[in-house]
């Protein structure tokens, strides 16, 4: 009987860190600590299932990677460039279908050299959403298969989201 | 025999709207093709920079010709979440209720482009006709049939007008009988079948890898839809089922699409049996913080969001549109390869292509 009780509180302790795994976003964050403790910083959670984080751009391709084959983030929504007085920042929006996630992941460059690694190769929905990035905010995607303008001209000489651009 | 690159548009009655698409024909086989899109970019994202929250709205109308409303709501949803705003229930529900007329009226002008693409004229006709039904509601609602400005931040313009209820209603139930008749009209007809099936394979894993979003989507078989995953607005209080098909072709679409139509009118009911009486508007402050705003909502096309960014002063620092279709075009060449030039028109047809949104 001892015996028996002394096993149950076993697997109640066993028990109990999955409990945390349950919880999908601080699953996540966890996996995310755990193999990147340097590259990533800033973990929030928004709301339920919306996670923000902030990484080294150096990291991105390594993390999205990460993301999608361990993770099952398969779906790649929105890039965003924004652009600052003393930086651009670019933000990826990325869903996992299974668990219903949703990671906010934002990533600086400096004002002289915006450029950040591509992930066209990872998710092909990428591929036109860099583009566009690329042609109306001026930021350069190393390793993208076709970066040429999308939506303005081909010779056409300005990126017009940036501040210093008028109309 | 010789290969030759076919520019299909920019004029072309195809297209709808205004973007080419190049394919690269051995005889009459696609071996290559490449679409071409901005002709039609007005810089929207731009022009919101130098406008005030409010005015806006409007403006966010004119992304989509076809669903004007889902994006004056998506808009307002992106800016709620920057301002924290809590809209008022009873908004919410209009909000519900009139996007999935707009849902219907979406679909509806769709399936009329595709008949007619499909040399169904009569179904062109038909389904023209049944759509003057509900924007003759939307007309009753807020003045306007094609670009509303109805959704406001934090509620709605105005409540709805008197009678609305009833006269919903009884749209619903005339619709529902004729969306039966489309179905044997059309699935009744050989040509519309033996240009449906089989046609513009487009697998789940491809689907998936190349951010293909909305009804294209769940036609591949992945049963995902944000009304159902990821609750917004009072999608969490309606009992409906999500419309999906494994075939992953032109059929598949057309069926998804059909299915959606019919879950749509079962989700109006809903909503109006449902909504509580109350205040349908919160004023909402006129300068927003310094953060950022993020909206996801379930498209008739596809996932569209809208990410702001704001500064404290009465403008959005910058805007960002995310148009399902955008993306899906790009996925074009997977479905369009291996097949006829005649099946051109249905695999992209099928696809429910708006132009307004993708150039934004």
């Amino acid at each position: 009987m001892a015996e028996r009780e002394k096993s149950d509180q076993k697997e109640d302790m066993e028990r109990a860190p999955s409990r945390i795994d349950a919880v999908p976003e601080e699953r996540l964050i966890r996996a995310l600590m755990n193999t990147f403790p340097e590259a990533i910083t800033g973990f929030t959670k928004l709301r339920d299932g919306f996670v923000r984080a902030k990484l080294d751009r150096r990291e991105l391709f390594k993390v999205c990677k990460f993301l999608r084959d361990e993770l099952g983030f398969e779906h790649f929504s929105m890039i965003s460039a924004v652009e600052y007085d003393d930086r651009f920042e670019i933000v990826y929006h990325i869903t996992s279908y299974q668990n219903k996630l949703l990671i906010e992941l934002i990533t600086r460059t400096p004002k002289d050299d915006p450029s950040v690694d591509s992930v066209a190769s990872i998710w092909g929905g990428a591929n036109w959403q860099e583009r566009e990035s690329y042609d109306l905010m001026g930021i350069r995607f190393n390793g993208h298969p076709n970066l040429e303008r999308i939506l303005l001209p081909k010779d056409y000489t300005f990126h017009p989201l940036r501040k210093d651009f008028k109309g | 025999m010789a290969e030759m690159w076919i520019n299909m548009g920019p004029q072309h009655p195809m297209t709808h709207g205004l973007w080419n698409l190049r394919v690269k024909v051995d005889g009459e086989t696609i071996v290559d093709a490449q679409p071409e899109v901005g002709y039609l970019h007005r810089g929207i994202e731009k022009l919101c920079e130098g406008k005030t929250y409010p005015q806006i709205i409007p403006l966010a109308d004119r992304l989509c010709y076809g669903s004007s409303l889902t994006w004056s709501h998506l808009y307002c949803m992106a800016v709620e979440d920057l301002m924290k705003v809590e809209v008022p229930e009873r908004a919410e529900y209009i909000r519900v209720l009139t996007i999935e007329m707009q849902r219907i009226v979406s679909h509806l002008m769709w399936l009329a482009a595709y008949a007619g693409d499909l040399g169904l004229g009569v179904g062109f006709v038909y389904t023209m006709r049944e759509r003057e039904v509900f924007l003759d509601l939307f007309q009753s609602l807020t003045g306007a049939r094609i670009t509303y400005n109805f959704p406001r931040i934090g509620g709605v313009a105005h409540d709805l007008p008197q009678n609305f209820e009833r006269d919903t209603l009884r749209a619903i139930t005339f619709f529902e009988g004729r969306l039966k008749e489309y179905e044997d009209l059309f699935e009744g007809s050989k040509i519309f079948m033996m240009r449906n099936v089989g046609v513009g394979i487009l697998k789940k894993e491809d689907a998936i890898n190349l951010g293909v979003t909305g009804p294209s989507l769940r036609a591949s078989g992945v049963t995902y839809d944000l009304r159902k995953d990821l609750p917004y607005s009072v999608y969490e209080e309606m009992d409906f089922r999500v419309a999906t098909h494994k075939d992953c072709d032109c059929y598949a679409r057309y069926r998804v699409r059909m299915d959606e139509m019919w879950e749509s009118c079962q989700i109006m009911k809903q909503a109006l049996k449902k909504m509580p009486e109350g205040k349908w508007r919160i004023v909402a402050p006129r300068n927003a913080p310094v953060g950022t705003g993020l909206a996801r909502v379930e498209d008739p096309r596809g996932e569209g969001m809208i990410y702001i960014v704001g500064d404290g002063s009465d403008k959005p620092y910058r805007v960002k549109i995310r148009s399902p279709i955008f993306v899906t075009v790009s996925a074009a060449p997977k479905m369009l390869i291996g097949y006829k030039l005649a099946d051109v028109v249905a695999i992209m047809g099928g696809l429910d292509m708006c132009i307004g949104e993708t150039d934004r």
